[in-house]
């Protein structure tokens, strides 16, 4: 019972974040959008593609 | 005690050979793991006979990669045929997939060893590193400590030397909080970076497979391997995998580093900030600018993560609360039943609403710096019978304020890097991380190698023999 309540109450408490920031959302705002921010947010590709794995790659000094 | 690197080096030169490296992990393993628990199953025989095939190789002139003879070890819910992957769960084959996963096939193909597959929290839930059926992983630094989760024995097994370097996954922190516990480095890549074809989900909108060793140059080396596009995973970026280890010797001096003035440093253990300020003046001495930056409620991100990450593993796994509820432990039990009693409304607000934070954080904090550097953990490893006293709901506030620091940046899919940065008085690891823009984790590695080449906090071995 006692975990039951917690539960309700954690529930209650994550839903409340949800509900006080939805009213804020627009419409045009979906989940796939994080990952044009993530590609938004990201720098300029560098020209320096290496294979991945290929040999040669190990160098500094060791430690 | 090698690092990966210093090993993958030293098997190049001919001065250790794969089966000598591959034996003395293993002889460590049967020495040392009956007290630590890092693995659930050793591969012992495979291990010597593939370390013979790579010795075979190299006498041959053939060289797979740059892992070639290097002893890893793997979290165990990343599938390879003919080991089980019981994901710390009861069952022994809990999870099962098409082919291995695509981390460790990479790792193979550049030439590494598989040791065998580590213990984990159940079901990779769990902030503290205990398991109810496979045992707790023990902290190697103080045995009575929490190894930090849920990737414990990837924690443990790096830190003890049983292997010589691991994958972890991290979903809301459990790369970096078990490399923080046990002083190692631990990378969590961008969302999208590494596939996580073959490896259990728990949360696909917030998991990620990433490597721990000892060192940002270790992670480097791995994650040059792993990371890149798989027709097996959706998700995974069709960017293009840069090097990451040329740009490790670039100078971090003019490199802008934000440090959080809200949340991370809000009720921080005395000696976690003392060392994570050091961290902080070391790279400051380096050249790079360290400022204060205010970010966008932290909390929030990780309320809106918590939401989606219940919510995805009660569709995933909330099969065994109704099909074997006896043989789930009572924390992995309830989080479950919890996920029941999200609405899909409020999970896909969730959803949408981490859509709209990241945006927020990258105009507020991208546009001042190039990478944020924050405590990992809020104190260094409590004792774990101390972390798993009381009710269910006890440890799963406790569990919410050990992760409080790794979570936001789950939600907001960024690579983040935790490195030792110290020890408390009682000998235990301190530890920061160090968080770039997505897809930069060659900025990250390349500041956390900075760091590593004036402190030797990583160069410490624990004392176990």
């Amino acid at each position: 019972m006692a975990e039951d309540k917690f539960q309700q109450a954690e529930v209650a408490d994550l839903l409340g974040v949800i509900e006080r920031l939805a009213g804020e959302l627009s419409l045009s705002e979906e989940p796939a959008r994080f990952i044009a921010a993530l590609d938004d947010a990201a720098p300029a590709a560098h020209g320096t593609s290496a294979a991945r794995g290929s040999a040669g790659a190990i160098s500094g000094p060791p430690h | 005690m090698f690092t990966l690197a210093a090993l993958a080096r030293a098997i190049r030169a001919g001065k250790i050979s794969p089966v000598e490296a591959t034996r003395q992990c293993l002889d460590r393993i049967a020495r040392l793991d009956g007290r630590l628990r890092a693995f659930i199953t050793v591969d012992g025989d495979r291990a010597v006979a593939a370390a013979r095939e790579r010795e075979s190789e190299q006498n041959r002139g053939v060289w797979r990669g740059p892992l070639h003879g290097v002893p890893l070890a793997f979290k165990d819910l990343c599938f390879i045929r003919g080991l089980p992957t019981s994901c710390g769960t009861k069952i022994a084959d809990y999870f099962r997939a098409d082919q291995d996963c695509t981390a460790v096939t990479r790792l193979v193909d550049a030439g590494a060893v598989t040791l065998g597959k580590l213990n984990m929290t159940e079901l990779a839930m769990g902030a503290f590193g205990d398991n109810p059926h496979h045992g707790p992983a023990r902290n190697p630094w103080g045995l009575e400590r929490c190894p930090g989760g849920s990737s414990s024995g990837s924690g443990v097994a790096v830190a003890a030397g049983l292997a010589a370097g691991a994958l972890g996954t991290d979903t809301g922190g459990s790369i970096r909080l078990p490399s923080a516990a046990c002083g190692i480095t631990g990378l969590k890549p961008t969302y999208g970076r590494v596939s996580r074809a073959g490896a259990m989900a728990l949360s696909w909108s917030n998991d990620h497979i990433g490597p721990m060793a000892r060192t940002a140059e270790d992670c480097a080396l791995m994650l040059g391997a792993i990371a890149g596009p798989d027709p097996r995973d959706a998700t995974a970026s069709p960017r293009r995998v840069p090097d990451y280890l040329a740009p490790l010797a670039t100078p971090v001096s003019g490199l802008r580093i934000g440090v959080p003035e809200n949340y991370f440093f809000e009720n921080l253990d005395p000696e976690m900030e003392t060392g994570v300020r050091a961290a902080l003046d070391v790279l400051r001495s380096l050249g790079a600018r360290v400022e204060d930056v205010r970010f966008p409620d932290p909390q929030t991100m990780s309320d809106v993560t918590n939401i989606v990450s219940r919510s995805e593993a009660t569709a995933l796994h909330g099969h065994l609360v109704r099909e074997r509820p006896q043989d789930l432990g009572p924390f992995t039990r309830t989080r479950l039943e919890l996920g029941q009693r999200i609405p899909a409304h409020d999970y896909l607000q969730a959803l949408r609403l981490r859509a709209r934070l990241a945006r927020a954080f990258s105009e507020s904090v991208w546009s001042r710096v190039d990478l944020v550097a924050a405590p990992v953990i809020p104190e260094p490893a409590p004792p774990l019978e101390a972390a798993l006293d009381g009710s269910v709901e006890e440890i799963t506030v406790r569990q919410g304020r050990f992760s409080r620091f790794t979570r936001p940046f789950n939600g907001l899919g960024l690579p983040a890097l935790s490195l030792p940065c110290g020890f408390s008085r009682a000998g235990l690891p301190l530890a920061f991380q160090i968080v770039g823009r997505p897809f930069d984790e060659a900025t990250v590695l390349r500041a956390g190698h900075a760091y590593q080449t004036v402190t030797d906090w990583h160069t410490r071995s624990p004392r176990l023999d």
